[in-house]
């Protein structure tokens, strides 16, 4: 297996034809392409964090300072965006969908008010399903909210 | 006697004619019949480019399971490799061996317990040992639930509950990642 370079040589002298030798070069690359196909990943998946409150974060011995707490409630009818004492009602919008986008709106107004907040509770009734927690999760990342807590409705205390 | 440079020839003995003859030089057309390498060399380049740029040093953290419908998230992180706990509709399980059904965990605790005491017993032992493996390194805590996306919340608060008792504050949830930008994806 070679592949040889014509020089043209006509002249009755030594030819310079030159023999590459193709047979290591294939030999690696069919070395690659067997190793590559054996530890090839097809299926891309990624991750989405999230906390939770865990046990003795809460109770400390010293008093919680005051903080700004912001949490979107997800139930059945649309999301409750509660900022402090504040709660803004976000229902589903006519074809009976949950609205992200106005959502995504209210946090990024949020986040422009409270630059340094960074921290965010989605809290959840049984019924929802994941995907849709998922998506919650996700508008409140592109809203600049990256330490996100998923918890139960009844734990959020409102 | 003239001296020859030495050459291939055949004894008498062996009835070879086309091969004596070729070695004589009496032969007229040549067999040499050379083979045209180039188009194979630029496929297996090509195959070995397109496998190098989906390599992946981590390996596959996440098998896709036939009965689990991830769903999508744009902004994504990539998987580490912790214990997964996969969700379907029917059924809990722990690094692939079952550890409750989803009518156990659909069905209200008549105590209020939500732990799920198999799946927290067994991470309990996989945090035992991977402090047992890295004395060195710090829990990190993570661990990742591979959830169907029609999985409703009940079902997952039990199991991020029993995870919390385990030691595992950091749940991840696996996603199909899709492109920032992208199309805003079927409506819920």
């Amino acid at each position: 297996m070679s592949v040889s370079v014509e020089s043209g040589n006509k002249g009755g002298k030594k030819p310079l034809n030159a023999d590459l030798n193709l047979v290591p070069y294939i030999d690696l690359l069919t070395c690659m392409v067997a190793f590559l196909l054996i530890t090839a990943v097809w299926s891309q998946l990624a991750r989405l964090e999230a906390h939770q409150k865990g046990q003795g974060q809460a109770g400390e011995d010293t008093p919680p300072e005051k903080v700004f707490k912001l949490v979107v409630l997800v139930n059945d009818s649309g999301f409750n965006l509660v900022a402090d004492q504040d709660q803004q009602p976000i229902p589903k919008n006519g074809a009976g969908m949950y609205d992200y986008e106005k959502l995504g709106n209210e946090l990024k107004k949020l986040k422009d008010t409270h630059a340094d907040k960074t921290d965010i509770q989605v809290a959840s009734d049984d019924t929802i399903k994941f995907e849709v927690l998922v998506r919650t999760m996700d508008t409140a990342l592109s809203s600049r909210f990256p330490d996100i807590s998923l918890i139960d409705s009844g734990g959020a205390g409102i | 006697m003239p001296i020859h440079a030495p050459h291939a020839h055949l004894y008498d003995s062996v009835k070879l004619e086309v091969a004596k003859a070729k070695l004589g030089h009496e032969g007229r057309k040549s067999l040499y019949a050379p083979l045209n390498l180039v188009a194979y060399i630029d496929m297996m380049t090509m195959l070995v480019i397109f496998l190098l740029m989906s390599f992946s040093a981590t390996g596959e953290i996440l098998f896709v399971q036939k009965n689990i419908v991830l769903p999508d998230a744009q902004n994504w992180t990539e998987l580490e490799r912790a214990p997964v706990i996969g969700v379907s509709k029917d059924v809990v399980t722990l690094d692939g061996s079952q550890v409750a059904t989803a009518d156990e965990l659909m069905k209200d605790s008549s105590t209020g317990d939500f732990k799920i005491a198999e799946l927290h017993d067994k991470l309990v032992t996989l945090k035992n040992n991977y402090k047992l493996l890295h004395p060195s390194e710090e829990f990190n805590g993570i661990a990742i639930i591979q959830s169907d996306k029609n999985v409703e919340f009940k079902m997952l608060k039990k199991i991020m509950y029993s995870c919390a008792v385990a030691g595992y504050q950091n749940v991840n949830f696996a996603v199909t990642p899709k492109a920032k930008g992208g199309g805003s994806g079927p409506a819920m």
